[in-house]
């Protein structure tokens, strides 16, 4: 069976992408006699581009040997176990991008630093959630101030 | 010009604008001076803070940030052993021995003498050839242009460290970045019938999202595999002046050659400073009488590093401001600033906001000067502040991008474009895929359309970009580029398979 390296997964993402894109190019509205180019030309010249490297790419990777790994569910098993903190980070994100909105920066901004901070400092010790706090609420309040009052910009 | 110029002075000369560049200096050291922060960072983490200010005092903070971050490596790179940035790799091979025989003061005094000179000897290169290149390419008409984009895209993508592939798919998939959203024909393309991507991605969200969620989860992924913590730091350093007087006497030929190297490499599409601090400390150890006493903590190869390193920022203003093409990422970074000001930098810029460019020149001068007097006063907090945890460092920078990207336009969509290119950012970095050129092509991307079809309906004859004899050259060079990178590439196999 094909041993799933990094080039390798990397072109077939790429070539998967090309033909989306591809087939939403044809959506693009087509060209008309003041409009001879179209729109959809230089997606497609890039598209076009990106496959035939992401071809060259597989082609290359395919010749390399690869050393036979294990099945791809239990390799990306591990992938994500050695990764949890930075997964967890990328889901905080996100969680705070979706609460922005609805609870307004100071909280939202305040749970992700104190979320995010206890995710990588740790909670071990009474100091590191001195530490934790205190930049938590320092941030959150100087920046509302340099942007609200400084910079007149509106945090939600 | 010396009218405009004496304009510009009295606007950067003015306490607001005084300020900010001070602030911008102290900043960039900081961010240099963290080990795994870099100047880039830097400058993405300071960049929202200019939306709400003038082109001038913008420009003058980034600038600020950009001196400052040059020189900041010297901190860490001197008193931890560690490089704050990749452009001062070489000074820890002189700095930190210098610094554990006893003396960091002398090694800290001499490379930020260093710092200040060869960015002085940058902004006079600057000042010298920016108005040259801009006059000359005021004669590029939109298939030179065209040309030209191209090879500084292919030039970038063949220096992504022997990646060529990676690098062209790299700048492709920037440049389709752009194209999502209305066009120049106010024809919507890729928006997948979501009506927040028809206006398309703002550079900004997507540039600090690639690089900026890679380089901090990065991070914290090396913390996890390097166990063991920082070694323990004396930052009590006293600068002994008269020694350093003497010792840059002592190094004038070094200093200026040094400079110009950090100059000349600075101006050219794809390099910086790691690259100028590479060369930088070959050639001083080539010219010099003694090359034995290199890496054992002698003031040359500090000289070398720091001159060569602190000159690219005069140097990476040439392409930038007079063809609008920048030379790496800061730089883009900067041109970002620039666009978001409404200002379009290329040759016209020169004719159109001379007081702009009269600014430049003098807050990277003012620029200089502060960071001469910062970096000696300020010296052993910036040496404690370099031993911040990255555990603290990447959720307070994130939150930072998070609200940068908000501010631009005060749209919560700009937040998740963010998040997304964040993960998208992270999955290439992970394949191995060089991030400059994507970036490159993110920001040139929108020219680069318009310019190849303002040339195809002056002439719809493909043919005509090789007809045209700057547009075959810049071309050719581009094919040349890639060329040379998979020679480079095929020598560094070959090496690799012998030694196996």
């Amino acid at each position: 069976m094909l041993t799933l390296t990094k080039d390798r997964a990397l072109a077939l993402a790429l070539l998967l992408l090309v033909a989306v894109m591809w087939v939403e190019s044809g959506s693009i509205r087509p060209p008309t006699s003041w409009q001879p180019y179209g729109s959809a030309l230089f997606p497609r010249i890039l598209l076009a581009t990106i496959g035939v490297l992401a071809l060259l790419l597989l082609m290359r990777s395919l010749l390399v040997a690869a050393t036979p790994s294990a099945p791809l569910l239990a390799l990306s098993r591990r992938w994500i176990r050695a990764r949890m903190s930075i997964l967890a980070l990328f889901a905080l994100f996100a969680l705070y991008a979706a609460l922005l909105p609805i609870v307004g920066y100071i909280v939202a901004t305040a749970g992700f630093l104190l979320c995010s901070l206890a995710l990588l400092l740790g909670v071990d010790t009474r100091r590191k959630w001195a530490i934790n706090l205190g930049i938590s609420t320092l941030l959150v309040a100087l920046l509302y101030v340099v942007f609200r009052f400084g910079l007149n910009v509106w945090l939600p | 010009m010396t009218h405009f110029f004496l304009q510009a002075l009295a606007e950067v000369g003015s306490p607001s604008v005084l300020g900010l560049i001070i602030v911008g200096v102290l900043f960039g050291i900081i961010g240099g001076s963290i080990p795994g922060f870099t100047v880039t960072m830097a400058i993405l983490v300071v960049f929202p803070f200019t939306f709400a200010m003038d082109p001038v005092s913008g420009v003058s903070l980034m600038i600020g940030v950009f001196v400052g971050g040059y020189s900041g490596g010297i901190v860490s790179g001197v008193m931890l052993g560690i490089p704050g940035t990749p452009s001062s790799i070489t000074t820890v091979y002189d700095g930190y021995p210098m610094a554990q025989r006893g003396e960091p003061g002398r090694a800290l005094g001499i490379g930020i003498v260093a710092s200040f000179l060869g960015t002085l000897i940058s902004v006079a290169v600057l000042v010298f050839f920016g108005p040259l290149i801009a006059g000359f390419s005021m004669n590029f008409r939109p298939w030179e242009i065209t040309a030209l984009i191209v090879f500084a895209l292919t030039l970038v993508a063949g220096l992504s460290n022997g990646a060529l592939l990676k690098g062209l798919l790299a700048a492709a998939i920037g440049l389709l970045i752009t194209t999502v959203g209305y066009d120049r024909n106010s024809n919507l393309r890729f928006d997948f019938g979501l009506p927040a991507l028809s206006s398309g991605f703002e550079i900004l969200p997507v540039m600090i999202g690639v690089f900026a969620f890679s380089q901090l989860l990065g991070n914290i992924e090396k913390l996890r595999d390097e166990k063991g913590g920082k070694p323990p730091v004396n930052t009590d350093v006293a600068i002994p002046y008269r020694r350093i007087l003497k010792d840059m006497g002592a190094q004038k030929l070094n200093t200026l050659r040094s400079s110009l190297i950090g100059s000349l490499i600075g101006a050219l599409p794809g390099t910086g400073g790691t690259v100028a601090n590479f060369v930088s400390y070959d050639q001083a150890r080539k010219f010099s009488r003694e090359p034995e006493t290199f890496g054992k903590g002698t003031p040359s190869g500090i000289v070398a590093s720091e001159a060569s390193n602190s000159a690219v920022a005069g140097g990476a203003f040439v392409p930038t401001l007079a063809l609008g093409i920048p030379g790496d990422l800061p730089m883009a970074i900067m041109m970002g600033v620039l666009i978001l000001h409404g200002i379009t930098p290329g040759p016209l810029m020169f004719e159109q906001n001379p007081v702009l460019v009269g600014a430049i020149y003098v807050s990277l001068m003012v620029g200089a000067v502060v960071m001469v007097l910062c970096n000696l006063m300020l010296m052993r907090w910036f040496a404690k502040i370099a031993l911040i945890p990255q555990q603290v460092l990447v959720p307070v920078v994130l939150m930072l991008c998070a609200i940068g990207a908000y501010a631009l336009n005060n749209n919560l969509f700009d937040i998740w474009v963010l998040f997304i290119f964040g993960v998208v950012g992270y999955l290439l970095w992970k394949a191995e895929m060089p991030l400059t050129p994507l970036i490159l092509g993110v920001v040139l991307g929108d020219n680069l359309e318009r310019q190849l079809f303002r040339a195809l309906e002056l002439d719809a004859n493909w043919l005509t970009f090789l007809t045209r004899p700057l547009s075959a050259l810049f071309l050719a060079l581009a094919v040349a580029s890639i060329l040379f990178s998979l020679y480079q590439d095929r020598k560094v196999r070959a090496r690799a398979a012998n030694t196996a």
